[in-house]
């Protein structure tokens, strides 16, 4: 109940830190998507209705912050927690380049969702920015989510003693962490 | 049943179904103004002040920081600079000083009407025996033997060997210095005589005469060699010893021998000039 509770506070700290971070670092020209690698976090590590309530909010906050289209980033994180849900079946989150690879992936997927939304609904064509937005964002968003991943499988470790991932998600149903 | 096994699955699908009609909503009302929207963005608002505040504080302590790694370098930069301006500023310094006693010189000619020939100082000899000065200025230059050498605010002392394009000065302090002079206040007579570090000493003055300490010593003009009035100096001690029939008059000099850097000799006084001016007829 206390998660559900933080959670509207959570993301609105967590957007608005992302944004004043990437007004910092970038000045306008990258956003710095904290909240995507926390959506993919929560597809590893939480249940479905926990981190569908999360991408759901994060989505809606970032859409309200970043002034875009009310459901835009909510539709397209809710697709990245449910596509990060289903492939923690697959992947073990332990494995810091594959979590980096397919952060990349979803940061691509992300752009990708957001030249055809643009494409179709309000005809403008987003093509120009792949190669000087999109891939340098995608190529942040795997670094960070890297980063990201070690440091709360650190905390984890400290607050638990274990990490939480569930029994379900070991990635042992296809590319093995173990060695 | 159906809705049993399939839950997770319409779950996502109605929850999808949301997201799109939520995004299919705000397509059509493309106004701007949502409830929902405007309470997302007043939550975000204090949240965003805090951040600022916190990330402008931070910016501020790397600036400093950056500000403190150039900082070294700048104080080098600085360093040159002041030692440059320094340089400058002594130049700039001794050019200031140099017109303030050419002026003072300057003044001296316009107060006495006198034809003077200004020299510098370039080299002096205060032995034990002998107080005198050597000046850049020679017999070229029309200076002659006992010609009077002055400095403001008085008299410095005579040439007594004068070359070409050199002069010597024997200074009012030396002890085979002598001029007629006269207390200023009472017009006693006297001769004033050179006494070393200790000044000059005024002889042959009546111990009936009236000398104080403070008196103005000025020349007398009754020996031809110094024009009358020019400031001597002032009487520091006045000695009325038990044997003896004079005052033991001691006078300290207006002028300090020790930093004289340029003298005027004088050269012809008033009366000379108008002579020059108005050949005989």
């Amino acid at each position: 109940m206390i998660y559900y509770l933080l959670l509207p506070f959570v993301t609105i700290g967590l957007v608005v830190l992302q944004a004043t971070l990437a007004d910092i670092f970038f000045s306008g020209w990258l956003t710095l998507e904290l909240s995507l690698v926390v959506v993919i976090y929560a597809g590893f590590r939480l249940e479905l209705m926990q981190g569908m309530i999360l991408a759901l909010m994060t989505g809606f906050v970032f859409d309200s912050v970043s002034g875009s289209f009310l459901g835009l980033f909510t539709l397209i994180y809710l697709n990245i927690f449910l596509l990060s849900f289903f492939v923690s079946l697959r992947i073990a989150s332990e494995k810091l380049y594959l979590v980096a690879l397919f952060s990349l992936i979803c940061s691509l997927i992300e752009s990708f969702m957001l030249i055809l939304l643009y494409r179709y609904i309000f005809e403008f064509d987003m093509m120009s920015n792949v190669l000087m937005v999109f891939v340098p964002q995608a190529l942040l968003v795997g670094v960070l989510s890297a980063g990201f991943f070690h440091a709360m499988r650190k905390a984890e470790g400290l607050m638990y003693g274990k990490t939480i991932q569930s029994q379900q998600r070991t990635g042992t149903g296809g590319i093995s962490a173990k060695a | 049943m159906f809705f049993k096994n399939y839950r997770t699955v319409i779950l996502v699908g109605a929850v999808i179904v949301a997201a799109l009609v939520l995004l299919s909503y705000s397509l059509k009302r493309d106004s701007g103004e949502s409830v929902v929207k405007n309470l997302a963005l007043e939550a975000a608002a204090p949240v965003q002040k805090i951040f600022s505040a916190a990330i402008k504080g931070v910016d501020n302590a790397w600036e400093r920081y950056v500000h403190l790694v150039g900082l070294v370098e700048e104080n080098r930069n600085l360093k040159n600079k002041i030692a440059g301006l320094q340089t400058d500023l002594i130049l700039y310094k001794e050019g200031y000083q140099e017109a303030q006693r050419l002026q003072k010189l300057l003044s001296l000619q316009e107060e006495h009407q006198y034809e003077f020939i200004a020299a510098r100082v370039i080299g002096r000899e205060q032995a034990a025996l002998s107080k005198t000065i050597w000046i850049d200025k020679g017999s070229a230059s029309g200076l002659k033997p006992g010609m009077p050498v002055l400095a403001p605010p008085g008299l410095v002392g005579r040439l007594t060997d004068v070359s070409w394009h050199s002069s010597k000065v024997l200074l009012l302090i030396d002890e085979n210095s002598n001029a007629d002079v006269l207390v200023q206040r009472t017009r006693v007579q006297g001769i004033v005589r050179g006494a070393g570090s200790r000044g000059c000493v005024v002889r042959y003055v009546s111990k009936m005469e009236d000398v104080k300490e403070g008196d103005l010593i000025v020349t007398s003009g009754l020996s031809n060699i110094f024009p009358k009035g020019l400031l001597v100096g002032r009487v520091s001690h006045v000695g009325h010893m038990d044997v003896g029939l004079f005052l033991q008059i001691r006078v300290v000099p207006f002028v300090d021998f020790t930093t004289l850097e340029e003298v005027m000799v004088l050269a012809a006084d008033q009366r000379n000039i108008s002579q020059k001016k108005k050949p005989a007829k």
